[in-house]
């Protein structure tokens, strides 16, 4: 072998062996690269794996302790899955047999929750679906569904589940709550009813004795005494209050229950309108203290309403400078009225008894013990509440509130 | 440049033309690895194109007719230590259609600093295909040799020809016909 030919193999050796080092060099690093990765990704996994199980720790916690019941079924209907709630809701159990949503529906229903079942599977969900089912024990009930489709990871339908709300005893209150509506609604026109025919019977009877009174005294003008015309006359007066209570209990009954006419009224002219036609005593003076407001209600109510309240301050006034106040104040959805006046109070005892029917504090013959009843129910007809502030001897002030 | 090609480069040429050529053209050339390859490592690709010019000057050989003959080369050498990328494969026409979007994905997720060339599908029937190729390489004849020894390996008849869009080679069209 030639000394070039030497060289030549010394250089090729050199080479491999400078090759082999580097390549050993890239491997040891590579190897370490992988180690390092391997590493993470046995923690990755762990941390996985951890997670997993919390996850379905949760999961199972909320499968088995939500108080509704749950119920998965395959794509035909068989149930996989049910937890406490819904054993106890249906009274089967899946460790004794089979159970099917053929099996859990009348035989009138299938159409219903067949199609209902091809819903949920074509939208993933259904809501609020009603259906009876039959019990172990061949009990029905009413139960709402709230159902949705669960995918596999190729977004194909595997399996359905949902929570069933037992809305038996629901359904029956609400049932007999329209039936309870429907009796009270009945029964108030019939008391409406009644109070009406009966106030015109009463009031016959009394323009009967009315009349026959003013015979005997028209008869026996000449042999009365004295004491016995003021007798007679007493029983006019009487007779004349009577009618007028029996005139206040027809239009405290007729207010009914709903207002009949809902329309814009213009309070402030209204009520400048009826201080115009009201009896107010030159002793007594009535300030307006703002521009009343236009607001939705039943104008001829809403007259009666303040007719009554300025007509009690008025009433009940037993001073020599009698003060009337009317005033509104603009509250967000409503409007906060007030009739204050410096009369003779209320005690605080009769704050709600005032309001009662037929509680007419002072036994006055110009007091039916309806107004302030009636004045109420126009409160609330308006949806509005009703209050008193009073001090005795000092005055009253009556506030409400009226719906914008 | 994976070391791979540099490897089995001068396994070819101390195949072909002896070790002392081996030596002659690793002197000739200026080359930071010194020459000591190996499979497992990146190279500059300045190296392997010295080598290419030295070899060539030595043999008379243009450096294309060289490419040629190393495509062949290479070509078993890939197959032999990535079999499972071709068994995939039933026919030459899918092999090379994938090359972008299978194969050099696979490549790349391998080896992440490998620069692979990228072929652009412009045209595809079962029998014809249009595919740009685009590298800063210029190793269009080596891919031409490349696509040849794949219709050899499954035995199926083709005609591979090629036009430079760009004049210095890194951007070429290769129409591929299946006959």
């Amino acid at each position: 072998m030639s000394v070039h030919e030497i060289e030549i193999l010394k250089r090729a050796l050199a080479r491999e062996k400078l090759a082999r080092k580097t390549a050993e060099d890239i491997l040891e690093t590579k190897s370490a690269e992988l180690y390092e990765l391997n590493l993470q990704n046995k923690q990755a996994n762990e941390k996985l794996a951890s997670l997993i199980k919390v996850k379905n720790s949760e999961l199972k916690g909320f499968f088995e302790n939500i108080i509704d019941a749950y119920i998965m079924m395959d794509l035909s209907g068989n149930v996989l899955k049910m937890n406490k709630a819904a054993e106890a809701l249906l009274g089967y159990k899946l460790s004794e047999g089979i159970l099917n949503l053929q099996s859990l529906t009348q035989e009138k229903d299938s159409d219903l929750v067949s199609a209902s079942f091809q819903t949920l599977l074509q939208n993933g969900k259904i809501t609020n679906f009603e259906v009876n089912l039959i019990t172990q024990n061949n009990i029905l009930k009413l139960v709402s569904i709230n159902s949705s489709v669960i995918y596999d990871e190729h977004q194909k339908a595997i399996a359905t589940h949902g929570i069933l709300r037992d809305i038996t005893q629901i359904k029956q209150l609400e049932n007999q709550k329209e039936q309870l509506l429907h009796e009270l609604e009945k029964s108030n026109e019939n008391l409406q009813e009644y109070a009406h025919v009966v106030s015109h019977d009463l009031k016959s009877p009394l323009r009967s004795i009315d009349a026959l009174v003013a015979w005997i005294q028209e008869d026996n003008k000449e042999h009365l005494k004295e004491s016995s015309l003021a007798h007679f006359q007493l029983i006019e007066k009487t007779l004349e209050k009577m009618e007028n209570l029996i005139t206040k209990v027809l239009s405290y009954s007729s207010l009914g229950a709903n207002m009949q006419r809902t329309e814009n009224v213009d309070v402030d002219a209204l009520l400048h309108r009826l201080l115009k036609v009201m009896y107010v005593p030159k002793h007594v003076q009535i300030q307006v203290l703002n521009t009343l407001p236009s607001l939705t209600g039943d104008e001829v109510k809403l007259e009666q309403l303040f007719q009554n309240l300025i007509g009690n301050a008025i009433k009940f006034n037993d001073k020599t400078q009698g003060i009337v106040k009317i005033a509104v104040v603009d509250k967000r959805d409503f409007y906060e009225f007030s009739v204050s006046d410096n009369g003779i109070g209320i005690e605080e005892k009769y704050f709600d008894t005032v309001f009662k029917i037929f509680n007419s504090l002072q036994k006055r013959k110009d007091s039916s013990g309806i107004g302030l009843s009636m004045v109420k129910k126009i409160v609330e007809l308006h949806q509005g509440t009703i209050w008193i502030e009073s001090e005795l001897q000092k005055g009253t002030t009556f506030n409400f509130t009226l719906k914008k | 440049m994976k070391g791979i090609i540099f490897t089995e480069f001068l396994e070819l040429v101390e195949e072909k033309f002896g070790l002392m050529m081996v030596d002659d053209i690793i002197e000739k050339s200026n080359l930071v690895s010194g020459g000591a390859y190996t499979a497992v490592g990146i190279y500059e690709f300045s190296e392997m194109l010295q080598l290419l010019q030295n070899l060539s000057k030595n043999t008379k050989l243009t450096i294309d007719d060289l490419l040629l003959v190393f495509s062949e080369h290479l070509f078993k050498a890939l197959i032999k230590s990535h079999p499972n990328l071709v068994a995939h494969y039933k026919d030459p026409m899918n092999l090379l259609a994938s090359i972008e979007n299978h194969i050099h994905v696979e490549v790349q997720k391998l080896y992440p600093d490998a620069q692979l060339p990228t072929f652009e599908m412009v045209e595809k029937t079962p029998t014809k295909m249009v595919m740009i190729y685009k590298s800063d390489k210029a190793l269009y004849v080596l891919g031409k040799g490349l696509m040849e020894e794949t219709f050899k390996l499954f035995k199926v008849k083709g005609e591979i020809t090629y036009r430079k869009i760009k004049e210095d080679g890194t951007e070429v069209e290769f129409t591929i016909i299946k006959s």
